[in-house]
């Protein structure tokens, strides 16, 4: 697939702080790209980067074959990070406001209605929920149809029920081929939304990957963890002693049955077994503290 | 959309967040009412003197009423606007859309002058029902508005300049309240020191009073040389304010 979004070796400081160190990526077409990474590690410049909102010290950087200042506006979409539009305009009204900027755009109430808001409500945007003014903020970033939408931490502040309202839309567009970048902290919706993940920690990407190959490469093997101030060796079984409890690494779902037998057998008591698979959430962990010690994989 | 559209688009908004703050629409037209109230209701002409305060008709001073909109309004409304938009990161959604920095000048100095036309017509209809006599010169419809531009456009490079919105809005009053009476408005020329007055002429604010009051209360003379003065730097504080505009980082 063609690359609508080329940075290569791109660099930003503020004064002496090294906000970027050399990032490059690339995003394919119709591709969902997320960018994790602890705060401070460069997420939203790297995002005004390549928005063209910002200019690089260095490197650069091609949205839709253009310089980010020159790609085609209509195609693009972007939902900043702590944005706030204005508070007196109701959902619909400012849905429409950012319509009427666009040569071409949806209908503001179909794009209402995509995001789970009535067009018909008359409440002012300072008086949304949290949820209901981020879908705003979500519909106002697709009222111009982009093909390449960016999201910066889009559902920061949103309740469950909401994020997930909100994923099925992103989830939507990735179906009907938008490219979408986002950021996030949460690993959850990186790993449901995203084909790729990259993590930046430090001003540069410590690594991109599937969710499915971060977590298989980075994040460990499954556990199990059995709660109890016991410390038995247990033939055939490595475990370790810690603050938790005993803990199995390496373990199967189907030998959670032989360790409970056989600590059964050494008389072992148990309060509780948890079993858990490896998730992006250990792999992000595993690379964040990877590359705060210098230690950067790619 | 064209150029038009977008900026239709904008000031439909901005005109309409601005009609939704009670407070903000009250004092807009309050103010001017309440100066006219204070020194041509009760302050009056002092007559006998043609060098004190307030010694001239009522008329003298259409300019210094109307400059009371024309300069504050615009100066703290987009200078704060500016200051706003940075901050909840709306110049950055912005920029990734056709609208441009000038276009989006253009619409809130419509919005302005949208409300600084109706706060005049509230103004002047209020000096007349005091008695002053002064023309409702059809060169009224040039200099309020274009006023209006150059005093958005300064406003504009100040939120540019400001490092928030209490800072923008604390450096419009810092510069209007000097210029509302270092510009031959309330206070006439002949009260300042000889060495100071030609220093009045590098306030943008006197090429509007000399000119509203050459075609209101003088007679014509300076009319058409203040308004061009007006119009030019109007453009240029429209094309430095938009420049300037923190639309990327």
């Amino acid at each position: 697939m063609d690359s609508v979004l080329v940075a290569d070796d791109v660099a930003k400081s503020y004064g002496d702080a090294a906000a970027l160190r050399g990032v490059s990526l690339s995003v394919s077409e119709g591709e969902v790209f997320a960018l994790v990474g602890p705060n401070g590690a460069g997420k939203t410049t790297l995002v005004r980067c390549l928005t063209g909102t910002t200019t690089p010290d260095g490197g650069r950087v091609e949205l839709l074959g253009e310089p980010p200042q020159d790609a085609q506006k209509q195609r693009l979409g972007l939902l900043p990070q702590s944005f706030s539009p204005p508070d007196r305009l109701t959902a619909a009204e400012l849905v429409g406001y950012y319509a009427g900027l666009y040569a071409d755009s949806r209908a503001p109430d179909a794009v209402l209605e995509s995001v789970g808001l009535d067009p018909d409500d008359a409440t002012r945007y300072g008086d949304l929920s949290g949820g209901q003014r981020r879908r705003a903020c979500v519909a106002a970033a697709l009222v111009n149809d982009p093909d390449v939408l960016f999201l910066d931490e889009p559902t920061t502040g949103v309740d469950p029920a909401g994020r997930h309202a909100l994923w099925s839309v992103f989830e939507g567009l990735a179906a009907d081929g938008t490219t979408i970048v986002l950021t996030t902290h949460d690993m959850a919706e990186a790993s449901a939304l995203a084909d790729r993940v990259g993590l930046l920690a430090d001003g540069d990407i410590a690594a991109t990957g599937t969710p499915a190959d971060l977590v298989a490469a980075h994040a460990g093997s499954p556990r199990l963890v059995v709660d109890t101030d016991a410390d038995p060796e247990l033939a055939g079984f490595d475990c370790t002693r810690t603050d938790a409890g005993l803990v199995f690494e390496g373990v199967d779902p189907t030998a959670v049955g032989e360790i409970a037998a056989a600590l059964d057998d050494a008389d072992v008591a148990f309060d509780a077994l948890s079993w858990r698979e490896p998730s992006l959430e250990d792999a992000y962990l595993a690379l964040a503290g990877d590359a705060e010690r210098g230690e950067v994989v790619q | 959309m064209s150029a038009a559209g977008r900026v239709r688009a904008e000031a439909t908004g901005a005109m309409r967040t601005f009609l939704r703050r009670r407070t903000a629409v009250f004092f807009t037209f309050f103010f001017p009412v309440v100066l006219i109230v204070i020194f041509a209701g009760l302050v009056r002409t002092q007559g006998g003197s043609s060098a004190g305060l307030f010694s001239q008709p009522t008329g003298y001073y259409l300019p210094a009423y109307l400059a009371t909109v024309v300069l504050f309004t615009p100066l703290s409304r987009v200078g704060s606007e500016v200051a706003r938009y940075r901050a909840d990161n709306r110049f950055e959604k912005l920029a990734t859309t056709p609208l441009s920095r000038a276009e989006w000048l253009a619409a809130h100095a419509l919005v302005n002058v949208v409300l600084i036309v109706l706060a005049a017509a509230v103004l002047v209809v209020a000096l007349l029902l005091t008695g002053a006599n002064f023309t409702v010169s059809p060169w009224l419809a040039f200099f309020v508005p274009a006023a209006s531009v150059l005093f958005c456009g300064i406003g504009a490079i100040l939120g540019s300049l400001a490092d928030g919105q209490d800072g923008a809005i604390a450096a419009s009053n810092g510069i209007a309240l000097p210029l509302l009476f270092l510009s031959e408005t309330f206070v006439q020329p002949a009260l300042f020191p000889a060495w100071f007055r030609p220093l009045l002429n590098a306030s943008p604010l006197v090429y509007f009073a000399r000119g509203v009051r050459a075609a209101t209360f003088t007679g014509g003379d300076g009319v058409v040389f203040n308004a061009g003065v007006v119009l030019v730097l109007a453009v240029v504080a429209f094309g430095v304010g938009a420049a300037l505009i923190p639309w990327t980082e």
